[in-house]
């Protein structure tokens, strides 16, 4: 396996201006426009970025550099000033470039004053909260937090799909029942009451297409959300269990139930 | 046991318990049933006795507006022994560029983040907002209502900060009178070229 090895990592071509002003020891307000365009040139050859996004970047910027450069030749005869095709747009070509290497300069230099900071604060050490979720109810705790995490339901969902041999189908039907999320969540609380308020994570999946699962398990966060389940998990890698939490829920479309 | 020893313990407790999540002095008040300025007395008396206390290894810092209790700054060291080969998750260059000018000039849209870096900055964005440093604060009004960036409470403890206000003033170029020159020149320029329309 072989790698490249970079001449040095600018973090882009105004970066690479920067280095090179400081390096040649020019002042950035009177800028050799014919020198700093030659190294420049030198310097993306030099440096033979691969990624085409980054080299059209370093390449706009060499653009550039040549368009000031040549600005700087052209004489400017005191009839020609009102000629509309000369842009008169400032005394000096290089005024904007010079405005714009100032301001990400002084970001530079914020960059590496959080760096400091940065780690300044990688040698002081925390511990997470302790566990206090003895001392709470279940009801209490579904508030503060859900035992299980989108990545846990996620990886249910996976588990889930796998496991279901998905039904196909024997025949297309043309007219697709539609049917709401909240028709769902209606079926699935239904079906929670049926096996007496708990059922493992995959026994609310009916065996059915793929429509349907996704249905259900979108159904299913919801009524997290709204707290009219809890979901939990044993262990990693447990079996989820979902438990019904109320008999009543808000049936309401526009609940925003932020408590 | 006076009153304030009591409150000194009974905050300590507390602190331990909250461990990097931490308390205001707000809450600390309202935990501790007493007034908020006697709990941030007792706070700052509670912390310059860690610090002035050598041979404690644990100190009281307020991070991202919370008291938490964490370990002392010169025993970094003895700390990192715990790992085989200790390597800091530091932030990219790149990073650090846009992360720095998100902060100073929040809110901000990626566009203008990329005009002012002359480079794209899509990736270090997602790698901020993946490590929950940036986050969208808002829609540009114009067209394409364009996502607004800004920092979050977790950048603040990142890099160790109380409050954005904390962050240290961005470094100014000192700039001679350059600019009012400029425009004395342009001044006379028109007053000089107007006549001749």
């Amino acid at each position: 396996m072989s790698y490249e090895v970079k001449l040095e990592a600018f973090s882009g071509p105004l970066d690479l201006l920067l280095h090179l002003i400081h390096r040649l020891e020019i002042d950035i307000y009177d800028i050799p426009m014919a020198e700093i365009t030659q190294q420049y040139i030198d310097h993306i050859h030099a440096m033979q970025v691969l990624e085409l996004n980054e080299a059209s970047e370093y390449l706009v910027m060499a653009a550039t550099l040549l368009a000031i450069k040549s600005r700087m030749l052209l004489p400017i005869h005191e009839g020609e000033l009102e000629d509309a095709e000369l842009e008169v747009d400032g005394p000096d070509p290089r005024e904007e470039l010079v405005q714009r290497l100032i301001e990400y300069k002084k970001y530079k230099e914020a960059a590496s004053n959080l760096q400091e900071l940065e780690s300044d604060r990688a040698q002081v050490f925390t511990r997470p909260p302790a566990d206090l979720s003895g001392l709470a109810s279940d009801e209490q705790m579904a508030l503060f937090d859900l035992n299980v995490n989108i990545y846990d339901m996620l990886g249910a969902f996976q588990k889930l799909m796998r496991r279901k041999k998905l039904k196909k189908p024997l025949k297309t039907t043309v007219a697709r029942q539609e049917r709401s999320v909240r028709d769902q969540m209606r079926s699935v609380v239904h079906s929670l009451r049926a096996t007496g308020g708990r059922a493992s994570f995959f026994e609310l999946f009916p065996y059915e297409d793929k429509p349907t699962l996704i249905l259900t398990f979108l159904s299913l966060l919801e009524l997290m959300k709204r707290q009219v389940v809890i979901v939990q998990q044993d262990g990693n890698f447990e079996e989820l269990t979902v438990t019904l939490q109320k008999e009543e829920w808000d049936d309401d479309e526009n609940n925003d139930a932020t408590k | 046991m006076t009153k304030t020893m009591m409150l000194q313990s009974r905050i300590e407790a507390l602190l331990f318990v909250v461990g990097d999540d931490g308390l205001t002095i707000k809450q600390l008040a309202l935990l501790l049933s007493e007034a908020e300025e006697l709990v941030a007395q007792t706070m700052d008396s509670l912390r310059t006795a860690y610090d002035e206390d050598l041979t404690r290894g644990i100190t009281i810092k307020e991070i991202a507006g919370v008291y938490q209790l964490t370990t002392k700054h010169e025993l970094a060291d003895t700390i990192q022994r715990l790992v085989e080969n200790p390597t800091a998750q530091s932030l990219s260059q790149a990073s650090l560029e846009v992360l720095a000018i998100v902060a100073y000039k929040q809110p901000i849209t990626r566009v203008a983040v990329e005009d002012l870096r002359g480079v794209k900055c899509e990736r270090p964005l997602q790698t901020l907002a993946s490590r929950g440093l940036v986050k969208e604060v808002g829609r540009s009004e114009g067209t394409g209502r364009a996502i607004l960036y800004g920092t979050t409470k977790e950048f603040l403890n990142y890099f160790g900060l109380n409050s954005i206000e904390e962050m240290p003033p961005l470094p100014e170029e000192e700039q001679g009178d350059t600019e009012q020159e400029t425009d004395l020149f342009m001044t006379k320029f028109q007053e000089t070229f107007s006549g001749a329309k």
